[in-house]
């Protein structure tokens, strides 16, 4: 799957936020995006999710000729994940359930995956910040994506919690699907990837 | 003193005989104020979701509009209700003064801005992420508004319950629209004004304690349902 922007331009009033003439990013990519508060970075990625849509310019998923609608799906996480009011089980099973589909199979080894197959019968409220990054993850895991846009994924995160979710996204990575993270500082999550994005002063740099 | 408690009691005795006219009087409250809260919800939670998501034009102007209506007297909805639907009005022909029919009408104008008004700050004081998350996750706009119910249900509980209580207990529109027909447009409450007029206290005592036990239920519910959504969010 390749997620293409073309001619991409975000204006807030009379003010441009960003202007981005060509962009594509591909599934199994692992891209840093970074930049200064305010540049835009968490509406870039909503647009690429297709949760917003710009002021102007195209966004386009192009499917490669083997894949399912499914596995096309662009997942954004919050910087701090929203969790449904029920337990942390039916937050995974919800996208599944969207679809009209049952996998307790899958759904255990996703809870199993995350660390969470202790807790799947808490109510997700109750999370401490890094199993709320876990379970948002697997969440968005159990719908196989191409892509997933984590914001801000690290604040909030203890070291234990951040190499938890580190081995997370390499696992990831490794089934082939592709990330973009936001983060301010360099950190294990960063190291991961292998593209740079900077946006600042209403210009992405560091594409290929 | 003693005469009170004998009414009272007599109130009492005639409630446990079951009394079927009794009986078939709050029947008809019930049923007419259910039917109303059952047509009048889905539009009135789809008109707070609007308000609480959509910007355009003159939406202050309209949500003005109904927080108004709040604060309309029921006599006067009867009295609206009343003229369109008499015979020389515009809705004559329907033949629907003086029906069950009359009086559901009345009590969804009655409930309709209330749910709307109480929906509408559920919606607010939702967290912006649910939609997104629900959109993210591969919801459509359909299961995603269906997400944000689930996600403020009992901010929408509350609001049908204080919705519930308001149309079951008004007597204004049900007396001008219902006619106060014995066995087919008599509820608790036009029964009770007619009672009382008449110095029959026994059954007018024993209707108002059905509505005092409904009011008691109705709000211990509610502070069940908030004090269960605190739980289930705190977890204290």
């Amino acid at each position: 799957m390749r997620l293409e922007l073309t001619k991409v331009r975000q204006s807030f009033g009379e003010q441009d936020l960003f202007v981005i003439d060509q962009l594509q990013l591909i599934s199994g990519s692992a891209v840093h995006l970074h930049g200064p508060n305010g540049a835009g970075k968490s509406t870039l990625m909503k647009i690429m999710a297709g949760l917003q849509k710009p002021t102007a310019g195209q966004v386009k998923r192009i499917a490669d000729a083997d894949e399912s609608d499914l596995q096309q799906a662009v997942i954004y996480l919050h910087q701090n994940p929203y969790l449904f009011d029920t337990n942390v089980r039916k937050n995974v099973e919800y996208g599944l359930r969207l679809q009209g589909r049952k996998d307790p199979k899958k759904v255990d080894r996703v809870l199993q995956w995350a660390g969470l197959d202790h807790l799947q019968q808490r109510q997700a409220h109750l999370l401490s910040g890094g199993e709320r990054q876990r379970l948002a993850l697997a969440r968005a895991l159990v719908l196989d994506p191409a892509l997933i846009l984590l914001d801000e994924p690290t604040s909030n995160l203890d070291a234990g919690s951040l190499e938890r979710i580190e081995q997370m996204l390499k696992d990831l990575h490794q089934r082939g699907t592709g990330f973009l993270l936001s983060c301010h500082q360099d950190n294990a999550l960063t190291k991961l990837c292998n593209q740079h994005w900077r946006l600042a002063d209403g210009s992405l740099s560091g594409v290929d | 003193m003693n005469e009170l408690w004998h009414t009272f009691s007599a109130a009492i005795t005639q409630l446990a005989s079951g009394d079927p006219m009794l009986w078939g009087i709050v029947g008809v409250s019930f049923s007419v104020s259910a039917s109303a809260l059952f047509i009048a919800l889905l539009p009135a939670l789809s008109v707070g979701f609007v308000l609480a998501y959509f910007r355009f034009p003159s939406r202050w102007a309209l949500i003005s509009l109904l927080n108004s209506l709040l604060a309309v007297p029921t006599v006067v909805v009867g009295l609206v209700l009343y003229m369109m639907l008499s015979r020389s009005g515009p809705l004559g022909d329907l033949n629907l003064l003086f029906t069950r029919p009359a009086m559901i009408i009345g009590q969804i104008l009655l409930c309709f801005p209330l749910l709307v008004a109480m929906s509408l700050s559920a919606f607010q004081a939702a967290d912006h992420r649910v939609l997104e998350t629900a959109k993210t996750l591969g919801a459509s706009p359909w299961q995603a508004f269906v997400t944000l119910l689930f996600e403020v249900r009992f901010a929408l509980l509350a609001a049908l319950v204080t919705a519930f209580g308001r149309i079951i207990a008004e007597v204004g529109s049900a007396m001008m629209v219902g006619g106060n027909i014995l066995h087919h447009t008599r509820n608790i409450t036009t029964a009770i004004a007619l009672e009382t007029g008449k110095g029959e206290f026994v059954q007018g005592v024993a209707l108002g304690i059905v509505l005092l036990t409904l009011a008691l239920v109705l709000n211990v519910s509610l502070g069940w349902m908030q004090s269960h959504s605190r739980v289930l969010r705190h977890g204290t």
